[in-house]
């Protein structure tokens, strides 16, 4: 093991990280100083230190009990090590996804001697650092926190222990890699079509998983799980920094050294298991699929039915293949089928999910499930945000066919409509599920999530092809930094749009008929102001695109 | 489309990649069923002038017509009636070479079983058989250059614009794309193609042109280039370093050398 160019190695990877996703308007002079992400981390620091103090002011303020007071500790110290954890996963993982399988195997790194152990810690190392500022900002939170409660040791020890939780994290990463490149390499011999589909929902089922880690319900739970059912805990590894924590807190030492030296031996295990998979399974060669039966021309579709003419086919077919086989588009489609679940997390992972077959409160489930139409909404924004740029080097064969940009247009927008109403779909089940939608409900749901998803779409793709990114570096973004912010923005306000004329709508029918009248036409006038308004902005937002569209197709990049 | 005048005529063309001029002031021109070869140094402007003929990049001033049509003006049926081939092509990694293929026969509306029978005879001359069902991720370079080639003259075209067509390929497969060049230009094909092939440019093509800075530097047969180059019975390698102004090359390799 060479230290120094295990070190050098590990900045390398961190740059790479830093300019495959600051690209813009930040030099690469400042992203090749290490010393930049320590900056941020003491100003993360200062940032979690105010918050604490402001967050103990607050409490003492409110006449806490101590008892009550050890209760938050206990929870948010407890907390920290499990939530970065997930977290150090949750960032590897999307940052894996991110990765273009071309550039990834042409990496330079597969020819140069580099031994897999200093490839592991290399990578370990430069995830630990890139993200730390997130830990500076927990451990600034927390020092308040226990200095203040009398916890001045626990405090020392979860600095320790979120060191060792952030390695844990960005380990598990590594070893998340090479077993996912040798899956890769396995469907690969299975079979095309098998390989990917497998890694569709491969891909989503991680992201859904992640997206659990990450979330602070689910946290929340597992703390209430530890405090309820230790001895189960026990047995989980990635529990043991968490455990050693609390058992410093209820002051059994011995125990909280016993999990620390756990902790530690579960990350060294892991960096152990990481660096033999590296060294067994890396794939150095780009896979290729092979789809049996060579006669794969395509006859007549029954997109025909539709109206849609053999040369709009050609297009979807073509943008579906490519969501289906490229790594690093199949994570975006995964996107408008994973927000709509993650806006029922705070109803699924409630302190007391309700076991019984009503729905928890006597509101209009309709009401209840609208919420939904946000992930969907945002799902069918970040794809056409990204729907341009993906063309990426590949936008010459467009460009040079007879394809005019109403038709390039077009097909982005039904493409990423489609893919967001499975989404929608996804809404719906969920929705008749948990909170009972009627029939009428269900089609009232689908209809305006029909015209939220063209809004939201169109949208995206007139910001996306302004702001398109076509750079194909190892971590393709597909839309610029300012895309994305200007885009998201836009989105939000235009559901915020949505949502007003859908209020007013409610008070003016409510007005009319007055509170609790059934009468159901009246009672669909909010639903269709909301369609109706999401119309408008879909027109809107396809005028604008026509114009960027022409532009790309007309002065493709070198 | 009439057949009088040029396949391709190029006026004035200017184009600016901010203060670097791709193209300066370039004017030439192109007749129907002529090979035409395009020489130059790296960067003297060869792959711009063709991107410009397709309608892919906009120039800054000047105009290009090709078989008749303003390339500004008619894009759509400019791009229905030429074949193209980027340098160094990046195709459409995810489907395999039937798959792209099928895609393009599609876009340009080929029946059916035409586009069956043509594709299955490319692959089959191209010497892609078995490899058809397999991403293009897993191709060779030289592979994907003769997809993209099929791609180019799937839909016959009346113009067919090449930047560095021969780049990666086998010497069966050169052989080939030389041999299908002529048999087209037999049929009335135009071609432009760049290359930095000097032998093979000098063997396929009817008239070459040398671009430097953006500019047209000389045109003419081989022969022609000669006598303009004063050096008669030289090698058109040699022609071109004069020509080109590229002095030193012995210098250079013996700084390498060191």
């Amino acid at each position: 093991m060479r230290a120094r160019v295990l070190l050098k190695f590990a900045k390398v990877l961190m740059v790479s990280r830093l300019r495959g996703t600051r690209r813009s308007r930040v030099t690469n002079s400042i992203t090749s100083r290490p010393i930049i992400i320590g900056l941020i981390g003491v100003a993360m620091f200062a940032i979690g230190l105010t918050f604490g103090l402001v967050t103990i002011s607050i409490l003492t303020s409110a006449s806490t009990s101590a008892s009550a007071m050890g209760q938050i500790v206990f929870t948010i110290y407890g907390g920290i090590p499990i939530f970065l954890i997930g977290f150090f996963l949750s960032m590897g993982l999307l940052w894996e996804l991110n990765a273009s399988t071309e550039a990834e195997t042409t990496d330079a790194i597969n020819w140069l001697p580099i031994t897999p152990a200093e490839y592991v810690l290399a990578s370990t190392l430069s995830t630990g650092y890139t993200y730390s500022p997130l830990v500076a900002v927990a451990v600034g939170y927390a020092l308040p926190l226990g200095v203040l409660t009398g916890n001045g040791a626990a405090f020392l020890l979860l600095v320790g222990i979120s060191i060792v939780s952030t390695f844990i994290g960005s380990v598990g990463v590594e070893i998340l890699r090479s077993v996912l490149a040798r899956a890769s390499s396995a469907f690969t011999k299975v079979g095309g079509k098998t390989m990917v589909v497998m890694r569709i929902f491969g891909v989503i089922a991680i992201l859904v998983f992640t997206q659990l880690l990450f979330s602070g319900f689910l946290v929340v739970r597992i703390i209430s799980t530890l405090v309820g059912d230790i001895a189960a805990a026990t047995a989980v590894p990635v529990f043991w920094p968490t455990l050693s924590i609390t058992s410093m807190l209820g002051s059994d030492l011995l125990a909280s050294a016993v999990y620390g030296l756990l902790s530690l031996g579960f990350f060294l295990l892991l960096a152990y298991i990481a660096l033999s998979l590296r060294a067994r399974f890396w794939l150095a060669a780009p896979p290729s699929l092979h789809f049996s039966g060579t006669e794969s021309f395509s006859k007549s579709s029954k997109l025909k039915w539709f109206g849609l003419s053999d040369l709009s086919i050609a297009l979807v077919r073509r943008e579906l293949r490519s969501a289906t086989r490229r790594k690093e588009v199949v994570r975006l489609m995964a996107i408008p089928l994973i927000l709509p679940v993650m806006i029922l997390f705070p109803v699924v992972f409630s302190p007391a999910p309700s076991s019984t077959a009503t729905p928890p409160v006597s509101a209009n489930p309709l009401l209840l499930a609208g919420p939904l139409l946000f992930g969907v909404g945002l799902g069918a924004l970040f794809l056409g945000l990204t729907s341009l740029g993906q063309e990426g080097g590949r936008l010459w064969n467009i460009g040079s066919l007879p394809v005019s940009e109403r038709m390039v247009l077009k097909t982005k927008l039904l493409f990423t409509s489609l893919i967001a109403m499975i989404g929608l779909a996804l809404g719906l089940i969920l929705s008749v599920l948990i909170f009972h939608l009627s029939v009428l409900d269900a089609l009232i749901f689908s209809a305006i999530g029909l015209t939220v998803v063209l809004a939201e779409s169109s949208l995206g793709i007139a910001v996306g092809s302004r702001y398109a990114d076509f750079s194909e570096g190892p971590r393709p973004r597909f839309v610029s930094m300012k895309g994305s912010i200007i885009g998201s923005i836009l989105g939000v306000i235009m559901m915020g749009a949505m949502s007003v004329a859908f209020i007013a709508m409610l008070i003016l029918s409510v007005r009319i008929v007055g509170l609790g009248t059934s009468l159901e036409l009246i009672e669909a006038l909010p639903f269709i102001a909301t369609a109706l308004v999401a119309l408008i902005f879909s027109r809107i937002g396809y005028r604008l695109s026509i114009g960027p569209v022409n532009r790309i197709l007309t002065e493709i990049a070198n | 489309m009439s057949q009088n005048g040029s396949a391709v005529e190029a006026q004035h063309l200017t184009k600016f990649y901010g203060p670097v001029a791709g193209l300066y002031d370039l004017s030439f021109s192109v007749g129907y069923g002529e090979v035409r070869g395009l020489l130059g140094q790296n960067g003297s402007g060869k792959s711009t002038l063709l991107k410009s003929l397709v309608g892919l990049i906009h120039p800054t001033s000047g105009t290009a017509k090709v078989l008749g049509l303003d390339v500004q003006k008619s894009p759509m049926e400019v791009r229905r009636s030429i074949g193209y081939v980027p340098e160094s092509p990046r195709l459409y990694e995810f489907l395999t070479a039937t798959e792209y293929l099928d895609f393009i026969a599609d876009v340009r509306g080929i029946a059916y079983e035409e586009k069956k029978q043509r594709i299955n005879r490319l692959i089959q001359a191209l010497n892609l058989e078995g490899k058809q069902g397999d991403t293009i991720s897993g191709y060779s370079q030289g592979m994907k250059q003769k997809v993209a080639l099929m791609g180019a003259i799937l839909h016959r075209p009346k113009l067919l614009l090449l930047d560095e067509p021969l780049n990666g390929l086998d010497p069966k497969s050169a052989r080939v794309v030389k041999e299908l060049i002529h048999g087209l230009a037999r049929e009335g094909v135009t071609t432009v193609f760049s290359t930095h092939i000097l032998e093979i440019a000098e063997a396929i093509c009817d008239q070459l042109t040398i671009l430097q800075n953006g500019r047209v530097l000389a045109e003419g047969t081989g022969q022609e280039l000669r006598e303009k180059a004063g050096l008669p019975g030289s090698g058109l390698e040699d022609v071109f370093l004069k020509l080109t102004g590229t002095r030193g090359v012995e210098e250079i390799v013996e700084a390498l050398m060191r």
